[in-house]
């Protein structure tokens, strides 16, 4: 449940993260699942997301389009992740034009995606909110790791990478371009959102 | 998961994808410390050498991989991931009806995986209110007796990445059992994560913040939007409006 949800970090960084989902409703409406699905990434990549992916093939940030789009064929679910919200806009008018019948949900800021609902003339159905982490929260790493491996809501990015990666790329042993690509690839569903990861590596090396 | 000793070439560039710290360098040996491993599969899947290996897992064991693994499917329920729909297909399975909370746990979740057995503890402070675990849910298939919480308990030491008690409640009781879970935070050796859903009223507005609210509590600014696309009988394709 819920693999985009509880994505960390400020207001301002979450501006440029939104993962949109699109699946459909098992054993009620799987009509050329496959078919939609593709159709659903195609439409996607003409609006340049940051990472797409259909689940279980993996490598999303890596794999060119065509192949990923030919993968969707087996898929039972796509995503595709934006960091800009005119793109989001964009894909989100032409998916009500395609009308593909299947789920959409995007994950996001609640206003953000609320204001280009209203733009594109869309009524939210329904909202999973997060109330944060509870519990043993004392095991939990600082926001600079956790901004990063919360992109990923399987938990495969995992704390000790994030901290490894930060490290070398302070020490300069590690360049943003290979920092970036070492932290997308764990995340096998295309979910991760590579260009904020990048924008907050680069903060923390310039402070180092 | 095992390293294959023959074959590893002590590069030690495993170790950090592991999502819960299980390989481990002793004596110039790399190991993985497979009570902590949750065969995610994530240190197999980034390692070129070919030293990484999954031996093939026994029950109760292969909960692990199922529980942690985002690309092992669920016998149980047949999907991969670790919960259901939700609220993803909401407006058309109709799961969580207009005045309904749907709550869900994810036990370990972020980063810290979690040991069945406090999965129960946590089940079982929260049955009293009278809540009933999603069926379709694979957690749902590790309890022995559902309606007392009670795990098989062969699975009890079993540790995943995370594991979801998914489940419906209302309005009024809600903000009670946020409480709840609240105390039993305390009881736990691990984090959880807590996603509360509901349809959006006529005029837009969450009663999934109101409830937190009336639990002292507020929702994170950022979450998961069901834009109310699906239809039960798609149009065929390429009818674009």
């Amino acid at each position: 449940m819920s693999h985009t949800n509880h994505r960390t970090g400020t207001y301002e960084s979450l501006q440029k993260d939104f993962a949109v989902i699109m699946m459909p409703a098992r054993g009620i409406n799987e009509v050329d699942t496959g078919l939609r699905l593709q159709q659903f990434l195609q439409i996607g990549y003409r609006h340049h997301p940051v990472n797409a992916g259909p689940a279980r093939t993996g490598d999303a940030f890596m794999t060119a389009p065509e192949k990923l789009i030919a993968h969707e064929r087996k898929s039972k679910i796509a995503q595709i992740v934006f960091d800009d919200r005119k793109n989001l806009e964009g894909f989100i008018r032409d998916l009500v034009a395609a009308d593909l019948g299947f789920s959409i949900i995007v994950s996001g800021l609640f206003d953000e995606v609320e204001d280009v609902c209203q733009r594109v003339g869309v009524k939210r159905h329904t909202t999973l909110c997060s109330l944060g982490v509870w519990g043993r929260v004392d095991r939990l790493p600082g926001s600079e790791v956790m901004d990063i491996a919360t992109m990923c809501g399987h938990g495969m990015i995992a704390f000790n990478l994030v901290k490894d990666v930060i490290e070398r790329l302070k020490r300069r042993s590690l360049s943003l371009d290979e920092a970036v690509k070492t932290l997308t690839r764990p995340c096998a569903c295309g979910v991760f959102n590579p260009a904020r990861a990048r924008d907050l590596l680069s903060r923390l090396a310039a402070e180092a | 998961m095992r390293i294959d000793e023959s074959q590893c070439i002590g590069c030690l560039q495993c170790v950090p994808y592991c999502p819960v710290g299980a390989i481990k360098e002793e004596n110039s040996v790399v190991r993985v410390d497979e009570e902590e491993c949750v065969e995610c599969g994530c240190c197999r899947r980034m390692s070129d050498c070919g030293a990484i290996f999954q031996p093939e897992l026994a029950w109760p064991r292969v909960l692990r991989a199922q529980f942690s693994d985002p690309l092992t499917v669920h016998p149980s329920t047949g999907g991969g991931g670790r919960g259901t729909e939700e609220t993803k297909t909401n407006e058309v399975t109709g799961r969580y009806p207009p005045g309904a909370i749907g709550i869900a746990v994810e036990m370990g979740r972020p980063g810290i995986g979690t040991r069945l057995a406090d999965v129960e503890k946590v089940a079982q402070a929260i049955l009293p209110l009278g809540v009933g675990f999603e069926k379709d849910n694979p957690t749902y298939h590790l309890f022995e007796d559902p309606a007392a919480g009670r795990l098989r308990p062969e699975v009890r030491n079993e540790r995943v990445l995370s594991a979801i008690l998914e489940f419906r409640t209302t309005v009024a009781q809600a903000p009670e059992v946020l409480k709840v879970l609240k105390r039993a935070a305390g009881e736990v050796d691990t984090v959880f994560s807590v996603n509360i859903a509901a349809v959006l009223e006529p005029d837009g507005s969450q009663p999934a913040a109101l409830v937190a609210r009336a639990a002292g509590l507020e929702i994170r600014p950022n979450g998961k939007n069901n834009l109310g696309l699906g239809k039960r009988q798609p149009c065929p394709l390429g009818r674009e409006r």
